[in-house]
């Protein structure tokens, strides 16, 4: 196993070098100039060429990428364009909010959407499974956005319950989390609940009903097991994705977390910052579908890795 | 009755909600120890000499303070860090006598040499000024004493004093940068002298300010002053409805209308010196004949598309230059007469009968209602025959648009705002129809051309009498006018939206409000923010 996980490790590499080619190429493919952006409209080209120059945007591309490598490799992911600040500093600054969200609504959505599915899937064509999988619909269909919104106006303005976006304390980070978890709790109940009625249609379990078993050892210890992997594959999808930040809820929540630091860093062409989130978004979701890979050996013992 | 108890207690809360309405709390009465403002973006950087946007100066206004202020409601400049000044004769020798007992936040006082060190700052090319064409005229300065300081420039510049009251030219402590050396431009600790202390950046999040014990002037109101990055402009809304805010900046323009009429909040309002146009590229099929552009401006509408679209958040233009700037005049009453006949006529005249087909280009989300506004302009032009196609594009994208020079440009018309940190129509003459505001050089997209205004434009940037001054940028606003290079729109308005304890905010015409006292200077009689 620990050979395994290293040889995995050694294989990311190339992947992440791959990356940042991609983006480095991608972001000075689009139109636009970062100094003058920096600087706005009104300054003169004397003042915006010289930030250029300063910036060393004025090298070709290649130059460019070479030095970007170079200080790469010493852990130095260059400063930002827009603030001067060093990018590492930036994305620290960011990570522990996205971390935080990503955590509570995969747990939330986890925990909901599992329970979901293994209550219509045991209680399939019923008028359960009809209204737990009509919700689901919901919870695919409904605009971010427009969640959010809706929940501040009940829950903050109307209710005044919980604060209306914003960061810091646990009650701020209730409504941007049910907000996040929505869409994943409908993709993981419909993902339980397809995978657990194929196993519920298996030989092993019609066995173990004839043994006596209750429901509850028959549904959870024998047939949920085996029904896990692709569900363990759609949560560790939608962690590793929710770690690369959650841009419409950190923009409707006023949540200061990566997706917000990314799409800002485009915005700007501050192309150190994008470099950079990018390149820690690639690297954050290589390790988690290390894990799920590894999840698997645990969840199904026939699966083992040399 | 059990198996129902979960989806029966949310139903009954959202009926409960619905029922409830609006009628939450209100906020107390007494003054809130933190007054909690909502932004919309986040600060890029905190040092003032290397601010580049309006909201982000304006956080930077409640720790640092300059030489003069310009007065936001008699628009005039009056005392603030130096209580007096005196020009040479031949308009080459400021001096300035400071105030007299004001210390800096970390303790240090203010000097002459704080000031000769923040000005010659402005000049070292490691600090990012972007308008660094201000302090060009500076040849030296000079500490004469303790509280006397010699400014000299190496030619006549008729806008020097209103350009000390700009954010940039903010008075720092050099004790203060050089203690925080790299950290100086995300936390500048101490280095203020201003009615508020810097305390804590939380990137993404908030800025948080505290009270300066020792201010020299009117203490300030609150013991603290947050800042919150709140991107969507709905949040901002819902936050000062919520009471999690007291101050939100831009709630959505849709919602004004509704907002105006509601006792629970202020909209508080006022003109500001952004004026918003529709470029045409003078050196472009149609659009090189004047008649053409004329005929532009009377096919649109603009009253119609402010209260229809725009919710009246703009004033129509009357002159190329916004009213509140120094040297404005007036020259239509009423902005270009809306008249499709005569537009018609010109159109025809120009050998246009059948109209033409034109690019229309205009960002989305950058100015009020822009994107909406270009469709209904397109709109109107389609009744006189011009086909404008409105097309859109991201901002970055959009500017490296403009930069591009006229043998590449694909520009034939685009939405553009433009507005100066200085109240004087230099800025937008200059800066917009001066031969060499030409793209790439300068930003101004009209390519426009014409030696009489260029001539004026230069003389008014040496003449140091003021009256003179007014001539020349009289007849520079009535030329550029009847030139038409641009469809003459409207100065957008700025707003914010504010719990209704919150009183005397004050807007600015450089986009910026305040909730302190306006100016500092109590000789000149100021105006304070209050809690009722």
């Amino acid at each position: 196993m620990g050979a395994y996980i290293l040889r995995r490790l050694a294989l990311a590499v190339p992947t992440l070098v791959g990356v940042t080619v991609v983006v480095f190429a991608l972001i000075r493919l689009v139109p636009g100039d970062p100094a003058r952006l920096v600087l706005g409209l009104q300054a003169s080209e004397e003042e915006v060429q010289r930030l250029r120059v300063q910036l060393g945007l004025d090298q070709p591309l290649p130059v460019q990428y070479a030095r970007f490598l170079g200080r790469l490799v010493q852990g130095d992911l260059g400063r930002s364009v827009v603030t001067g600040e060093p990018v590492t500093r930036e994305i620290a600054a960011r990570l522990p909010a996205t971390v935080q969200l990503a955590v509570a609504s995969t747990l939330l959505a986890t925990v909901a959407g599992m329970a979901a599915g293994v209550i219509s899937a045991t209680r399939q064509y019923s008028w359960v499974d009809y209204l737990v999988m009509t919700v689901a619909l919901f919870g695919i269909s409904l605009p971010v956005f427009w969640l959010g919104l809706m929940l501040m106006l009940l829950f903050s303005v109307h209710l005044r319950w919980l604060p209306a976006g914003g960061y810091g304390t646990p009650a701020h980070l209730v409504l941007p989390t049910i907000t996040l978890a929505a869409f994943s709790v409908a993709i993981i109940a419909r993902m339980t609940r397809s995978s657990l009625l194929e196993v519920l249609h298996q030989d092993y379990v019609r066995t173990a009903w004839a043994k006596g078993l209750g429901a509850r050892a028959v549904v959870l210890r024998h047939a949920l097991k085996n029904a896990l992997i692709p569900v363990v594959t759609v949560i560790g999808l939608q962690f590793g994705g929710l770690l690369g930040g959650a841009i419409l809820t950190e923009t409707v929540f006023a949540w200061p977390g990566m997706g917000r630091l990314l799409v800002g860093a485009i915005v700007a062409r501050d192309y150190p910052v994008v470099q950079g989130a990018v390149l820690v978004f690639a690297a954050l979701f290589t390790l988690v579908n290390l894990a799920v890979d590894v999840l698997y050996a645990y969840v199904d013992p026939r699966i083992h890795y040399g | 009755m059990r198996r129902y108890g979960l989806p029966g207690l949310v139903v009954a809360a959202l009926l409960a909600a619905l029922v409830a309405g609006a009628d939450g709390p209100v906020g107390a009465q007494s003054v809130p120890r933190q007054l909690r403002i909502a932004i919309g973006i986040d600060a890029d950087r905190l040092d003032p000499a290397e601010q580049t946007t309006t909201t982000i100066a304006n956080i930077v206004d409640y720790m640092f303070e300059t030489l003069v202020d310009l007065h936001p409601i008699k628009q005039q400049i009056v005392p603030r860090l130096a209580t007096r000044w005196q020009v040479s004769r031949d308009g080459l020798t400021y001096t300035f006598t400071l105030r007299r007992g004001v210390r800096f936040h970390d303790g240090t006082p203010l000097n002459a040499e704080a000031v000769k060190f923040s000005l010659e700052r402005l000049k070292d090319p490691k600090v990012a000024m972007a308008l660094r064409f201000l302090v060009q005229p500076v040849q030296s300065v000079e500490a004469v004493g303790e509280d006397t300081v010699r400014i000299r420039l190496n030619k006549v510049t008729p806008t020097f004093l209103s350009d000390l009251s700009t954010t940039q030219f903010a008075i720092v402590s050099p004790a203060a940068v050089q203690r925080a050396g790299d950290r100086w431009r995300s936390a500048p600790v101490g280095g203020g002298t201003g009615p508020y202390m810097f305390k804590e950046w939380r990137r993404g999040d908030s800025i948080l300010l505290e009270r300066n014990p020792n201010y020299w002037g009117k203490k300030p109101l609150f013991d603290e002053i947050l800042f919150r990055v709140v991107p969507d402009a709905g949040t901002r809304l819902t936050q000062v409805l919520a009471g999690d805010v007291h101050q939100a900046m831009l709630p959505p323009a849709p919602d004004v209308k509704g907002l105006r009429r509601n006792p629970q909040v202020k909209v508080v309002e006022a003109p500001s010196d952004r004026v918003i146009f529709v470029a045409m590229n003078t050196q472009w099929g149609p659009f090189k004949d004047v008649r053409v552009r004329q005929a532009m401006n009377y096919a649109v509408n603009k009253k119609a598309i402010l209260a229809s679209v725009l919710f009246d958040l703009g004033t129509v233009s009357d002159s190329p230059c916004p009213p509140m700037m120094f040297g404005y005049h007036k020259v239509r009453d009423g902005g270009w007469p809306f008249s499709p006949t005569r537009a018609k006529e010109l159109l025809a005249q120009a050998g246009y009968r059948d109209g033409f087909e034109v690019n229309f280009f205009t960002p989305t989300g950058r100015y009020i209602q822009d994107f909406q506004f270009a469709q209904a302009i397109a709109g109107q032009l389609r009744n006189v025959g011009v086909r404008a196609n409105v097309t859109t594009m991201d901002w970055p994208s959009y500017v490296a648009m403009i930069q591009t020079p006229l043998e590449r440009t694909r520009i034939q018309m685009l939405v553009l705002g433009w507005a100066w940190p200085v109240l004087d129509c230099d800025g937008v003459l200059y800066g917009q129809f001066h031969s060499s505001s030409h793209p790439p050089r300068g930003l101004g997209p009209a390519f426009y051309s014409n030696p009489r205004v260029d001539q004026l434009l230069d003389q008014q940037r040496q003449e140091a009498n003021v009256e003179r001054r007014k001539a020349l940028l009289k007849e520079a606003q009535e030329t550029i006018w009847n030139d038409a290079p641009w469809i003459w729109l409207w100065s957008q308005k700025w707003y914010v939206v504010t719990t209704r304890n919150l009183d005397g905010v004050l807007i600015h015409p450089i986009e910026k409000w305040t909730a302190l006292c306006e100016p500092q200077e109590p000789a000149v009689g100021h105006h304070c923010v209050n809690w009722r």
